[in-house]
C-alpha cells in the first residue's frame, strides 16, 4: 500500500485537550485543504489552475425528504423533553449554559401521583403504632395513635397546593411528630433514586448513544437491481423489517410488496450489514442482545446465533475481511471478537477509559486494514489492538488531546473504519472519528496525527456516517454525516493513491426531515404539532445509494427516524469545475420546489399518520375515590342543596359541567384580590375562541351602561374594612374597567347616578366626583338630580359578578346571581361550599390565563371551612395546574387534558 | 426534603467547574446544551439585542456557506462586521478570527472574487486585532502560492517574518518558524528551478557561473529558514525533503544525515513513516552498507509492515548472508500479505512462493511454522477461499498460480484454493500447473498432503 510521500506540515503537541497555547494552524476552513503545496517543482503550480472541482454540489430534487413508506400503525410519543426535566424560569442567558434539574417538582409530583408507592412501606412499618378502627384509643400503650379522628379531620381531602389550608390540632400534632419520619426518610430514600433517574434521563436527552452507528442498512436482494432495506419498525422498534426496494437508474426508489419481518424481543439499536466474499451477513444489536443472520442470495435471512450481553451492548461491527466475524462491545468495558463457529474471544477489557478518566461505559470497536487488528474506542480515544498479541497492549490511534488539537470537553462519539480496497478508492487504512465538534480522518499507519480535521458544527451528536463510492471515476468520494437531531452534512474526500486525504470543495448541508414540513397541508394546531414532532424525531439510521447507470450522478438518501418512518431524498450532482476568475452568470443555487407528486405523497402519508390513534397516556391523573364521599353526603343529608346533576357527575367521576349544576343558587365568593386593570383583550379572545363573541360584545355594552356596578363592588369591600376615612384618591377603577370606546358612555344612560337605597352613598359620590373641585360638586349634584334617572334599573345596581362567572353568564343566570347576592349575608354560612367550586372548576378549564389559578386558590381558601366537596375541588385544581403547564408548551388552549405525557419515574 | 432541594437549587457561580458536568461526572461538553436550556428558561436576564442579532447573523452565514450560497453569505457578512464593536470584550477579541475564517471561505469560493479582493481582505484582517497577524499572513501566502503568485507570497512571508508583538510567546515562536519555513520552501522552488536551468547550460558558459552563484546564495539563506522549525516536534515532510536535497547538492552529507536522523529518531516527534523513508532514500543514494539500510527499514517495518518498501526490504534481507535476516525476510512477506490492501500484490505472492521454497529447501520448517501457526486460523478464509480463487483466476492468472502454490504448500493439496486452480483447465498454462503441483508435493508442510 502506498503511503503519502509527503504529508502536510503539522505541529505535533502532546498534552491534555484544550491547551490554549497551541497555535491552531488548522484554521478550520474547507479551502485550506485545497492549498496543497506544489509537490516538487514550481512549474506544476505556475500553470496549474486549481485542479479541484470547486463547485461540487449535490442539489436536492425537493426541498426536503419525502416519506417512502406509510407510517406504522403504532403511535409514537416524543418522550421527555428538556421542559420536563429542567427548572423553569432560570436565567436565560449565560456564557456557559447551566442546566438545573427540577428535582423538587418531579419529587412532589411523584409523591402526589404515587403516594401509595412512596408511603406505603412506611405505613406498613408503623402499622403497630396506629389504631385504625374504634373511636377512641383505649390502649394503654402511649405509642399507639387512633387514626379515626385524624381521618375525620382530613375529611378525605388533602390540602394540596393551598398554602392557607387549615389544619386541626390533631393534624398539626401528627404532622409535627410524623414529619421526621414521613418527610425525611421518604425524601432521603426516594429522592436519591429519583435524582439518579432524572440525571440518567437528562444525560440521555443530551446524548442518546444507543443508536450509534445507525439502524438502517442495505442488503442484497433477489436481483442486483432489487435491494432490501433493513430497519426496525413497530412502536418499540422491535420488528426487523426487510423491505424490497428497486432503485431506478434515476435514483427513484420503487417499493416492492410488503416488507418481510422478524419479531425480536427487544428494541433494535443498530443494524449492520456486510457482504464479504459473496456472503452477506446481517448483525443486529439490541440493548442486551446481539444477533447474527446469514442472508442467502435470494435475500432470505437465516439466523446464525444470538449473543446475550449481560451488561448491555454498546456496539457491534462486522468484519469487512472475513465472513462471519464480528466484534461486540459491552458496557463493562470488554470487547470481544465473535465468530459463530468459535464463539467469543475477549480481546480487550478495561472498565477505565483509555486516555484519561472519564466515567462512561460507552465502548466501540471496528476493524482495520489488518484482519487481526481492531480499533477499540471510548469517549476519550481510540486504540489499535492486535488480537494476536498480548492482551491489553496496543497503540493509541487517536487521543482526545493536544495531538489532534481537541477542544476542552471534546469526546469521541463515533469511530468508523473507512477502508475499502479498490483501484479508485482512498487509502484502506483510514478511520473516521467524530466528536461533537469535529470530524477527523486518521490513518492507522500514522497514529495520533489526524490527516484531516473539519469542524462540522452540527447542532446534534453525529452518530451516523457513511462513506460512499465516487459518483463517477475520478470524483472525490462523498462522506455523509448525520446528526442525531436529523441534520445532514456531506463532505467530499479526495486523495487517491499516494496523496493525503483532503476535503475537495466546501462541505454541504442536506435538507433534514423537518424541512419537509412545508410540503404538508396546514393542519389544526394539535395535528400540526403531532406532525411537527414526528418530523423532528431523532434520526436513527442513514443509508445512501448511488445508482451506477445514471447519466448525471444521482444520490439516493434514505433516513430512518426514531418514530419508525423511512424518508427518502434524491440529489443530483452539479459540477462547476471553472477556474476561480471565471465569473459564473448564475451562481445562486436554484432552489428546489415541491412537485405536485411530492405533495400528494406527503398528503397521503399524513392522512395515514392522522389515522394512527394517539399514544395512550402512560400516566393518567389520579382518580380519587369519591364514592365514600357520596355516602358521607347521604348520611349527612344535605338538604337538597346538592343537585342531582352534580351527584350524578361525581358518581360517574367525570368533569363537572355547567349543566350539571343547573340553576344553582351560588354564593358570592368572598372578595378576592382584584386583578389589576382587566385584560379586556384576552377576555375577548377567549370569547372569540369559544364562539359567542357577539354575546361578549353585548355584555360589554351592558357593562358600559351600568357604571354603578364596579364601584358597588368596591364599596362593599370598603364596608368590610370599614374604612371611610381614607377614601380620597384611592380608586381609579371606574375608568379602567369600563371600555373606553363604548359609545354608550356619553349617553345619559350611563351617567353616574346616586342610588339612594344603598348604604354607601358617600363612597359612590366620592367616586364619580373625584377630581372635581369641591366647590363645584354641589352644583353638579343639583344639576344631576334634575336629570331623569333612567339608569336606575335593578340590573344596574348590584351585580357583583365574580370574574369567572361573568364570562360565562347568560342573562338569565345573571338574574339568579343577583338574587343570590341579595341574600348574601345569610347564605354565606349556610350554603354548602361544595356548590361553589364547580363553577370555579369550569372557569379554570376554560381560561388559559395562568393568573387565574392563584386567584381561584385564594378564593377557595376562605371557603374551605364550609366545603364538603373538597375532593372534587381538589382534583379539579390539580388538573388546572397540569393544564397550565402543558398549555404553555402547546398553543392549544382548549383541552384540559395534558397533551404531553408527563414524565414518569419508574423504579 | 428541604435540605435536599436546597442542595439542588443552591446558587452556583458561573465558574463552578461542577456546573459543566452532567450528573455522573463526565466532563463532556455539549454544543447543543445552550439550546436545550434556552428552550426551558423563560425569565431572567436575556441576551442583549446586539448579541442576538450578531449570533443570528452568524448562523445565517454558516447556513449559506453550507448551502454554497456565496452571494447570500457575502451579503450577511457585510452586516456581521458589526461584531467588531461588541461591548463584550471576549467576543470582540474572538471576532477577527471568525470573520477571517468565514470571510476567506466566502472569498475563496465566490465566483466573482479575485486574488486582488482576497488580498485586500487579508491585508485588512491582518491588522484587526494583533493575535492573528501571523496566521493570516501564512494563509494568505499559501493562497497566493496556490494561485501561482510565488513572488507575492514570498514578499508576504518576509513581511510576516519580521513582525513581533509584545513578548515572544511559544506559539508566536512556532508560527514565526513556520512562516520562515514556508519562505524557505518558496526559495527552494526558485532554487530547484535554477538547478534545472543549470543542468541545461553548458559548464563553460558565462551564464553558468552566475546562475550557480545565485543558487548558492539561495541555499545558504534557505538553510537558516528551515533549521529552526524542524527542531520543533511535528510533521515537516516538505521542509525536510527540500532541506536535505539542498544540503546534499552542496555536499553537506553529514548535515543532511543529522537532519534526517533527528527527524526519524527523535522521540518527541510522531512516528512518521516518511521520516524513515527519507532516511532510507538518503542512505541508499549514498550507497550505504546493507546492514545500515536493513536497520533503517527494520524500524519502518515495525511501524508500517504494509509499506511499499517492505518488498525492497525483503530483497535486501534475502541477499543477506545472516540466517536471522533470512528468517526476517519470510516474516516480512507474511506481514505484508496480512493486510487487506495487499492481498492482490502479485510480487509479494511471488516472493513468498520463492521464499517458502528456499526456506523449506534450507530445512527451516520451523521458521515457516512459526509464521504460519498464528495465521492458520484466518488465512484460509482470508486468502484461500474458493471465492478468492474464482476472483483471482478471472482477474490475474499469474497471481492465482503463485497463491495456489503457497496454499498448496501451507494447507496441503486438499485446500479449496489449490483444488480450484488446479482444476481450471487452460491449454497454455497446463504445463505451469503441472510444475506447481510437483512443487507443492515436494514442499508441502502438511503431512497428510504428502
Amino acid at each position: 500500500m502506498d503511503f503519502p510521500s509527503s504529508l502536510r506540515p503539522m505541529l505535533f503537541m502532546t498534552g491534555p485537550l484544550g491547551l490554549s497555547d497551541v497555535p491552531d494552524m488548522s484554521f478550520m476552513c474547507s479551502w485550506r485543504d485545497a492549498l496543497t503545496l506544489p509537490e516538487s517543482l514550481p512549474q506544476t503550480s505556475k500553470n496549474g489552475t486549481p485542479h479541484l472541482a470547486k463547485g461540487l454540489l449535490w442539489e436536492p430534487d425537493t426541498p426536503g425528504p419525502l416519506p417512502l413508506l406509510p407510517p406504522g400503525p403504532d403511535p409514537w410519543d416524543p418522550g421527555l423533553t428538556a421542559q420536563d426535566l429542567l427548572c423553569r424560569g432560570g436565567p436565560k442567558f449565560r456564557r456557559q449554559p447551566k442546566a438545573v434539574l427540577d428535582v423538587t417538582e418531579q419529587f412532589s409530583r411523584f409523591l402526589w401521583d404515587h403516594g401509595d408507592i412512596a408511603f406505603a412501606p412506611l405505613g406498613k412499618l408503623m402499622l403497630e403504632n396506629f389504631k385504625l378502627e374504634g373511636a377512641r384509643s383505649y390502649s394503654k400503650k402511649k405509642t399507639v395513635v387512633s387514626v379515626q379522628r385524624i381521618l375525620q379531620d382530613l375529611g378525605g381531602h388533602q390540602p394540596w397546593g393551598c398554602p392557607w389550608a387549615c389544619f386541626s390540632h390533631r393534624q398539626r400534632r401528627f404532622s409535627i411528630l410524623g414529619d421526621p419520619i414521613l418527610g425525611k426518610s421518604v425524601s432521603n430514600l426516594l429522592g436519591e433514586l429519583l435524582h439518579e433517574e432524572l440525571v440518567m434521563r437528562w444525560e440521555q436527552l443530551l446524548l442518546d448513544d444507543a443508536f450509534t452507528g445507525g439502524a438502517l442498512a442495505w442488503l442484497p436482494g433477489r436481483t442486483p437491481r432489487v435491494r432490501q432495506l433493513v430497519y426496525p419498525a413497530g412502536g418499540a422498534l422491535d420488528r426487523l423489517h426487510f423491505q424490497e426496494v428497486r432503485l431506478t437508474p434515476g435514483g427513484d426508489p420503487r417499493i416492492l410488496g410488503k416488507p418481510g419481518h422478524i419479531q425480536l424481543r427487544g428494541p433494535v439499536r443498530q443494524v449492520v450489514t456486510c457482504t464479504v466474499q459473496g456472503e452477506s451477513l446481517l448483525a443486529v444489536r439490541s440493548d442486551y442482545y446481539c444477533a447474527l443472520w446469514k442472508v442467502s442470495k435470494q435475500g432470505q435471512p437465516s439466523p446464525l446465533q444470538v449473543l446475550q450481553v449481560e451488561k448491555g451492548a454498546t456496539g457491534v461491527n462486522l468484519s469487512p475481511h472475513l465472513p462471519g466475524e464480528l466484534v461486540v462491545c459491552s458496557r463493562s468495558g470488554a470487547v470481544c471478537l465473535w465468530t459463530p463457529q468459535d464463539g467469543l474471544q475477549q480481546i480487550y477489557k478495561d472498565p477505565e477509559t483509555l486516555v484519561f478518566r472519564d466515567p462512561s461505559p460507552w465502548r466501540w470497536a471496528d476493524f482495520t486494514a489488518h484482519p487481526r487488528v481492531l480499533t477499540v474506542g471510548d469517549r476519550t480515544g481510540v486504540k489499535i489492538i492486535d488480537t494476536q498479541g498480548p492482551p491489553g497492549c496496543g497503540l493509541l490511534l487517536f487521543r482526545a488531546g493536544a495531538e489532534a488539537s481537541c477542544q476542552k470537553g471534546e469526546r469521541v462519539l463515533l469511530t468508523q473504519y473507512l477502508g475499502e480496497c479498490g483501484p479508485d478508492s482512498l487509502q484502506p487504512t483510514l478511520h473516521l472519528i467524530c466528536t461533537q465538534f469535529s470530524l477527523y480522518l486518521v490513518d492507522e499507519r500514522l497514529p495520533l496525527v489526524p490527516m484531516l480535521k473539519w469542524d462540522h458544527g452540527l447542532p446534534s451528536a453525529p452518530l451516523l456516517a457513511q462513506l460512499l463510492p465516487p459518483p463517477r471515476p475520478g470524483c472525490p468520494r462523498p462522506l455523509l454525516l448525520g446528526g442525531h437531531g436529523g441534520q445532514l452534512q456531506l463532505l467530499h474526500i479526495a486523495g487517491e493513491g499516494a496523496s493525503m486525504p483532503r476535503l475537495a470543495g466546501p462541505p454541504q448541508s442536506l435538507p433534514s426531515r423537518s424541512d419537509s414540513l412545508s410540503a404538508f397541508p396546514l393542519l389544526e394546531p394539535k395535528s400540526q404539532q403531532q406532525l411537527q414532532e414526528r418530523l423532528q424525531a431523532p434520526t436513527i439510521g442513514l443509508v445512501a445509494a448511488l445508482p451506477p447507470s445514471a447519466s448525471t450522478p444521482v444520490l439516493s438518501l434514505f433516513q430512518l427516524s426514531a418514530a419508525g418512518d423511512v424518508f427518502h431524498q434524491r440529489l443530483h450532482l452539479r459540477e462547476d469545475s471553472q477556474s476561480p476568475g471565471d465569473p459564473r452568470p448564475n451562481f445562486h443555487a436554484p432552489t428546489a420546489s415541491w412537485s405536485p407528486r411530492a405533495t400528494t405523497c406527503c398528503r397521503r402519508w399524513l392522512k395515514a399518520l392522522l389515522e394512527v390513534p394517539p399514544a395512550p397516556p402512560v400516566w393518567a391523573a389520579p382518580t380519587f375515590s369519591h364514592r365514600h364521599l357520596l355516602g358521607l353526603k347521604e348520611q349527612r343529608k344535605v338538604e337538597g342543596k346538592v343537585p342531582e346533576g352534580l351527584r350524578a357527575a361525581m358518581a360517574e367521576g367525570r368533569l363537572l359541567q355547567q349543566r350539571d349544576l343547573g340553576s344553582l343558587p351560588t354564593a358570592e365568593p368572598p372578595p378576592a384580590p382584584e386583578p389589576g386593570p382587566k385584560d379586556e383583550l384576552s377576555e375577548r379572545l377567549e370569547e372569540a375562541w369559544e364562539g359567542p363573541a357577539a354575546a361578549w360584545w353585548e355584555r360589554q355594552q351592558g357593562k358600559g351602561s351600568r357604571p354603578g356596578k364596579q364601584p358597588k363592588r368596591h364599596k362593599r369591600r370598603m364596608q368590610l374594612s370599614s374604612t371611610f376615612s381614607s377614601l380620597s384618591g384611592r380608586l381609579d377603577l371606574s375608568d379602567a374597567t369600563s371600555p373606553p370606546h363604548s359609545p354608550d358612555r356619553t349617553s345619559p344612560v350611563s351617567r353616574p347616578q346616586l342610588p339612594e337605597t344603598l348604604p354607601s352613598q358617600e363612597l359612590t359620590q366620592d367616586l364619580w366626583a373625584r377630581g372635581i373641585p369641591s366647590e363645584r360638586q354641589q352644583t353638579l349634584r343639583d344639576y344631576m338630580a334634575k336629570l331623569p334617572l333612567q339608569g336606575d334599573t335593578p340590573e344596574g345596581v348590584s351585580i357583583p359578578l365574580s370574574q369567572t362567572s361573568s364570562i360565562q353568564a347568560t342573562p338569565s343566570r345573571q338574574q339568579t346571581l343577583q338574587d343570590c347576592t341579595a341574600e348574601l349575608p345569610r347564605q354565606r354560612y349556610t350554603l354548602r361550599g361544595a356548590t361553589v367550586p364547580p363553577s370555579q372548576t369550569s372557569s379554570i378549564q376554560t381560561t388559559p390565563c395562568r393568573q387565574q389559578a392563584p386567584r381561584d386558590c385564594a378564593a377557595k381558601r376562605s371557603l374551605q371551612r364550609d366545603t364538603l366537596g373538597g375532593a372534587a375541588m381538589l382534583s379539579s385544581q390539580t388538573s388546572s395546574l397540569r393544564t397550565t403547564r402543558s398549555g404553555r408548551q402547546t398553543p392549544v388552549v382548549s383541552g384540559s387534558q395534558p397533551r404531553r405525557k408527563k414524565p414518569r419515574m419508574g423504579f | 426534603m428541604s435540605d435536599f432541594s436546597e442542595d439542588l437549587l443552591r446558587p452556583r457561580t458561573e465558574d463552578d467547574p461542577e456546573e459543566m458536568r452532567v450528573g455522573s461526572g463526565s466532563g463532556m461538553h455539549f454544543p447543543w446544551l445552550q439550546r436545550l436550556v434556552e428552550s426551558v428558561a423563560t425569565g431572567g436576564r436575556k441576551q442583549k439585542e446586539f448579541a442576538q442579532t450578531t449570533s443570528a447573523c452568524l448562523s445565517f452565514i454558516q447556513e449559506a456557506l453550507l448551502k454554497h450560497q456565496w452571494q447570500r453569505a457575502a451579503e450577511y457578512m457585510h452586516s456581521y462586521f458589526q461584531i467588531l464593536e461588541d461591548s463584550d470584550s471576549n467576543k470582540r477579541q474572538a471576532a477577527p478570527e471568525i470573520i477571517w475564517k468565514l470571510g476567506s471561505e466566502i472569498l475563496y469560493y465566490h465566483p466573482k472574487s479575485s486574488v486582488e479582493t482576497f488580498s485586500a481582505f487579508a491585508d485588512r484582517m491582518k491588522n484587526i486585532g494583533v493575535m492573528n497577524y501571523l496566521k493570516i499572513s501564512l494563509q494568505h501566502a499559501l493562497y497566493l502560492v496556490h494561485h501561482g503568485l510565488l513572488d507575492d507570497a514570498s514578499r508576504n512571508l518576509s513581511q510576516a517574518e519580521t513582525w513581533r508583538y509584545g513578548d515572544k510567546s511559544a506559539s508566536q515562536e512556532v508560527l514565526i518558524n513556520l512562516v520562515q519555513a514556508y519562505k524557505g520552501l518558496l526559495r527552494y522552488y526558485t532554487w530547484s528551478e535554477k538547478k534545472v536551468e543549470l543542468s541545461r547550460l553548458d559548464q563553460d558558459d558565462y551564464a553558468y557561473s552566475a546562475a550557480s552563484q545565485s543558487m548558492l546564495d539561495h541555499s545558504w539563506k534557505t538553510s537558516t529558514d528551515f533549521h529552526s522549525l524542524i527542531q520543533v516536534p511535528g510533521v515537516w515532510d516538505p521542509f525536510v525533503k527540500s532541506y536535505v536535497e539542498m544540503l546534499e547538492f552542496y555536499g553537506d552529507r553529514e548535515g543532511a544525515r543529522e537532519v534526517l536522523t533527528n527527524y526519524a529518531y527523535d522521540e518527541k516527534f510522531p512516528s512518521n513513516p516518511n521520516a524513515h523513508v527519507y532516511l532510507y532514500g538518503f542512505l541508499k543514494r549514498g550507497k550505504a552498507p546493507r546492514e545500515q539500510l536493513i536497520s533503517v527499514l527494520k524500524i519502518l517495518y515495525q511501524i508500517v509492515p504494509s509499506h511499499i518498501l517492505m518488498l525492497e526490504f525483503h530483497r535486501l534481507l534475502r541477499k543477506s548472508e545472516r540466517e536471522e535476516h533470512r528468517k526476517l525476510g519470510l516474516e516480512v512477506l507474511f506481514g505484508v500479505l496480512d493486510f487487506a490492501g495487499c492481498t492482490k500484490n502479485r510480487t509479494a505472492w511471488q516472493y513468498l512462493a520463492k521464499c517458502l521454497r528456499q526456506t523449506l529447501t534450507g530445512n527451516h520448517l520451523a521458521w515457516v511454522l512459526e509464521q504460519w501457526t498464528p495465521r492458520k486460523s484466518w488465512w484460509p478464509g482470508f486468502h484461500f477461499s474458493s471465492f478468492r480463487a474464482r476472483g483471482d483466476w478471472t482477474e490475474d492468472r499469474a497471481l492465482a498460480h503463485e497463491k495456489a502454490f503457497v496454499a498448496g504448500t501451507l494447507l496441503g493439496r486438499g485446500c479449496r484454493y489449490f483444488r480450484y486452480i488446479s482444476k481450471q483447465d487452460h491449454q497454455a498454462l497446463r504445463k505451469k500447473m503441472k510444475r506447481i503441483k510437483k512443487l507443492v508435493k515436494k514442499y508441502s508442510i502438511v503431512n497428510s498432503g504428502l
